[in-house]
């Protein structure tokens, strides 16, 4: 007979203080576990970052290791010296580590799928864990299908557990001097916010590029505003100057989150015709500060667009079909905040989180 | 029995279901139900069930689904029948439960009400349904005890689908179409997809005796409440009641009667089999009158041994029934060929012999057919009885030695395919040893190591991986009846009979609006049944069950099957359709590998068929 009061090892990858979907998402993971009807205490040992975003009585959070090794033998330490009802293991490639402590210590393994790391098949000792698990979340319905493809699971054995998006995110005032920076005033903004990484060229910065003339030819005040920064920037540069629109090009360089609403506000619409999106909660905040969305129909975006009710789906390796997209948004801006976001608010997570975690108990 | 499909947007983040694909994925079942057809949606529009109908049991409108409770707190979607609703909703009524229709249907509503999700364990019968729990927010999905009405289901991880087609799903437009390589593996082993794969990987069958609850974070796994093998186990622990003819005529006359119920003329398929022969002899002794039975025959068997017209006719002329013999022809046959592999939900080998005699029925008028299904399983009529035990006495010892068996196949399969002799024999070490390898031996189409014949290895790697055959076959022997009688009886219910039989009498009687009743198959009667199974009994058992047995022509004639025409005209049709040279069809020494693999290219990978099928006829 297991306890009714669940105690919890959370081993995740991104702590408190990192910047990223991933360290948000296990903010938000670690808080609903807090507030859970099911859950006694949550032992939290992270690789990166440092202290907790949201404390609660019920987390301990122990300092961070960087050092895989490290890590992983103080979660093995931890194991060794308390005991744990579930380990939840939040990133795929250390599931063979959290599968031998859930074996070790009979408790119940909870594997929590972002993105791309589940999408292909990985090595045997990851897919053996990961066909091991008690529960496993994905954080989109592609995800969870990715998965399925590789790993012999049974499918009720996978659940989708989204991203949220912040209440922090909402309309604002163009602030003037942000339109005097980028010279924006009289001009329609086609915005994208995401790293730009020579590893994720699949945001589609390139395809609203290469759409650019075409947009422009229907709508001349069409500039493209790019929020992010990466080693790939010097690369889209010259494709902007290959394909004649530099002077439409704006990259803003990196923006801190806090500041992120004052750029949305900026744009007309927000587009990102991505084929490799775990989820793309960057999709949410857009459209929470009421921007028009365009996302890729092939990746994990469908689920952040609600299957288009919060955002335009597009095929993005259909030029024409991007292109028509963003000239139509830009011709019909119109900023109201899509009321469907508040789908994905953390209240609703948080139930989740206890229903799945009262279903291990 | 009808048609039934519903969507369930369980998650916070799904959007509201879609009207218009629940409606795509009930019309797809027109067939299924063509008396009538309801749909049902919850205010919110999270859930939304639909049906469509063949009425049997009160014909009035008062049988519409889905049906809710006064309330409206719990909704029904239901397909197949409840053969002891009557005795149930006295009960109900005793409890103070209010009925205002005549239909079985409103029984699982109250009965639900009275007695939850364990209500399945009260109901004999046929059948598949779905139950909307307004105040718990859930939807229970049953399947009856041996599998005789489908159910599938498909979860994308926020919204929950089910129906009783695989067609029927994909009809909505929703559900991916990516193939799942363990049905695909698991037709060409079996010559049918064993459940709960099919060949899609977003869709799975509701398992036979299970239940599927799906709350707000989506389906939890199924839940046996039943199981062939525990009824056998069960059997052989209690105390035996003698295998009297008495107790069997009892038993098979309880099973017929119960199966009598309806408000319609309720007909019978008769081949010159016993089990067909016995249960209208049956039907006769419980008191039925008026009989329409059926024969299928073939122009090119009259006035031979194989046909079954004329033994058939005996039959009927013996229990007085009204009787008709249907010829079915080879132009028909290709005329009617791309509308069985049009109707045939999953792929499997069988299925032509009952298209042709639900469409005789129908013919008829009528709306309702008593089969002999399952008194091969139930009465051990099949070689596999005699010779799965005998394999596993020889072969159990030799079996336990480390990669002997792999090493004898390899050095004799050249030879026994040189000699022309079933390669299947060089298997015997390998598979033979156990209840399931020599289960897989005798009813395999394709062996594992012969699939890469028909199959890409990657998709042969990846379907056995995730099929595990032996695993599959092995867990509906646990647990492990005693008598080898009893795990083979075991083996070919839960496998051959429920993937195949069951199922091709499904789609291919319901594609006619033909609902097809199985008295062999009941899980009461099983029950009985499972008391005798270490006792000596057989087709004979079944022979002499009516009062006026059988005739002795029917006993002593061999099993001939309806195949042999039909054989030869899948042959013409396949060499008409693959354009195969004439000396690779004249290679071909197995009918059923070359008609899987003609079925295989038409349902699994249509686009890759070199001719369109319509062009045969």
């Amino acid at each position: 007979m297991r306890p009714s009061y669940l105690k919890v090892l959370a081993l995740l990858t991104d702590g408190a203080g990192v910047v990223g979907g991933i360290a948000q998402y296990n903010s938000d993971f670690v808080t609903a576990l807090a507030q859970s009807s099911h859950v006694e205490t949550v032992t939290v040992l992270t690789r990166f970052g440092t202290a907790p975003s949201r404390s609660h009585a019920k987390v301990t959070q122990l300092a961070p290791s960087r050092r895989r090794v490290l890590w992983s033998a103080r979660a093995v330490a931890l194991a060794l010296r308390q005991r744990f009802d579930v380990v939840f293991c939040g990133h795929l490639n250390a599931a063979p580590l959290a599968y031998g402590i859930a074996k070790f210590s009979s408790s119940r393994l909870w594997l929590q799928v972002h993105g791309y790391e589940g999408w292909t098949e990985p090595n045997m000792a990851v897919r053996c864990a990961t066909e091991r698990a008690n529960l496993i979340t994905a954080v989109s319905r592609y995800t969870r299908q990715r998965l399925l493809g590789w790993a012999n699971i049974e499918p009720s054995g996978i659940r989708v557990l989204p991203n949220t998006v912040t209440k922090d995110h909402t309309p604002r005032v163009r602030r003037p001097d942000l339109i005097k920076r980028y010279g924006l005033e009289g001009r329609k903004v086609i915005l994208t916010v995401s790293r730009i990484a020579s590893a994720e060229r699949y945001k589609g910065h390139d395809r609203i590029i290469t759409a650019l003339p075409d947009v422009a030819a229907r709508c001349p005040e069409a500039v493209y505003l790019i929020v992010g920064s990466g080693d790939d920037v010097p690369r889209l540069e010259s494709e902007a100057l290959s394909k004649g629109v530099a002077e439409r090009v704006i990259f803003a360089g990196h923006v801190p989150a806090g500041e992120l609403p004052h750029y949305f506000a900026l744009a007309d619409v927000f587009a990102m015709p991505s084929t490799g999106e775990g989820f793309g909660i960057v999709f949410l905040q857009a459209a929470r500060c009421g921007v028009p969305v365009i996302g890729g129909n092939q990746d994990g975006s469908v689920d952040a667009l609600a299957d288009g009710q919060i955002g335009r789906l597009i095929d993005p390796s259909d030029a024409r079909q991007l292109a028509d997209a963003l000239a139509s948004a830009l011709d019909h801006s119109q900023r109201t905040p899509v009321p469907s976001v508040e789908r994905f608010c953390f209240e609703n997570f948080a139930r989740h989180v206890d229903d799945l975690v009262g279903g291990l108990n | 029995m009808c048609g039934i499909a519903g969507i369930y947007a369980y998650h916070y983040a799904s959007n509201s279901i879609d009207r218009n694909e629940l409606l795509a994925m009930r019309d797809h079942m027109v067939t299924r139900g063509p008396d009538g057809f309801g749909l049902w949606l919850d205010p919110a529009e999270r859930v939304g069930f639909g049906h469509r109908r063949l009425a049997i049991i009160d014909l009035s409108d008062n049988g519409l689904q889905p049906m809710q409770t006064d309330d409206g707190s719990i909704v029904v979607t239901f397909n197949g029948e409840i053969y002891n609703y009557r005795e149930l909703r006295n009960r109900l009524i005793s409890k103070g439960f209010k009925f205002r229709t005549q239909s079985d249907t409103e029984v699982l509503l109250h009965l639900y009400a009275d007695r939850g999700a364990d209500m399945v364990g009260d109901l004999r019968g046929m059948f598949a349904f779905a139950i909307w729990d307004a105040k718990k927010r859930t939807v229970l999905l049953a399947r009856d005890p041996l599998g005789i009405k489908p159910l599938y289901y498909s979860d994308d991880g926020w919204t929950f689908r089910f129906a009783s087609q695989v067609k029927a799903l994909l009809a909505g437009g929703k559900i991916s179409r990516d193939p799942d390589a363990a049905g695909v593996v698991g037709f060409y082993l079996f010559g049918s997809v064993p459940e709960p794969f099919t060949s899609f990987r977003s869709i799975r069958a509701v398992p036979a005796g299970t239940t599927v609850l799906v709350g707000r974070t989506g389906p939890a796994a199924p839940r046996r409440y039943h199981s062939i093998a525990s009824t056998y186990c069960e059997g052989e622990q209690g105390q035996a009641p003698g295998a009297s003819p008495d107790y069997i005529r009892e038993a098979l006359k309880d099973s017929v009667r119960s199966h009598l119920v309806a408000d319609v003329p309720v007909g019978a398929f008769l081949s010159a089999g016993i089990d067909s022969g016995a249960l209208v002899g049956l039907m006769r002794d419980v008191g039925a009158v008026d009989i329409q039975t059926i024969t299928i025959g073939f122009e090119e068997f009259r006035g031979k041994n194989e046909d079954e017209t004329t033994i058939a006719q005996e039959v009927a002329a013996l229990y007085g029934t009204r009787h008709t013999s249907r010829v079915v022809t080879r132009s028909e046959f290709e005329a009617d060929l791309p509308l069985i592999i049009q109707a045939m939900d999953q792929p499997s080998i069988d299925g032509v012999n009952t298209w042709f005699v639900s469409k005789a029925a129908r013919e008829l008028g009528l709306k309702v057919a008593i089969s002999g299904l399952g008194g091969d399983e139930l009465f051990g009529g099949y070689p596999s009885f005699r010779d799965i035990p005998r394999w596993v006495r020889l072969f159990s010892a030799p079996s336990h030695i480390p990669l002997l068996g792999a090493m004898a196949r390899r050095l004799t399969e050249p030879l026994a395919s040189h000699l022309g002799l079933n390669r299947k024999a060089a298997s015997m070490l390998e598979f033979g040893g156990s209840y399931a390898g020599a289960y897989l031996l005798k009813r395999g189409l394709y062996l594992p190591w012969e699939l890469e014949q028909v199959l890409d290895r990657g998709t042969v790697r990846e379907g056995l991986r995730r099929l595990a055959p032996l695993r599959l076959i092995s867990e509906t022997i646990e647990p492990r009846p005693r008598s080898a009688f009893a795990r083979v009886a075991t083996l070919e219910s839960s496998l051959y009979m429920r993937n195949q039989l069951l199922r091709d009498t499904d789609w291919a009687s319901m594609a006619h609006s033909l609902e097809v009743r199985v008295p062999l198959v009941d899980s009461v009667l099983l029950g009985q049944m499972a008391k005798l199974a270490d006792r000596p009994i057989n087709k004979a058992s079944l022979a002499n069950a009516p009062l006026g047995p059988l005739p002795q022509a029917v006993v002593s004639r061999a099993k001939t099957g309806f195949t042999t025409p039909v054989r030869s005209w899948m042959h013409s049709v396949i060499k008409k359709v693959e354009r195969v040279p004439r000396s690779a069809a004249v290679a071909e020494t197995s009918w059923a590998r070359e008609w899987s693999r003609f079925i295989g290219r038409q349902a699994l990978h249509p686009n890759k068929s070199s001719l369109p099928l319509a062009q045969v006829a």
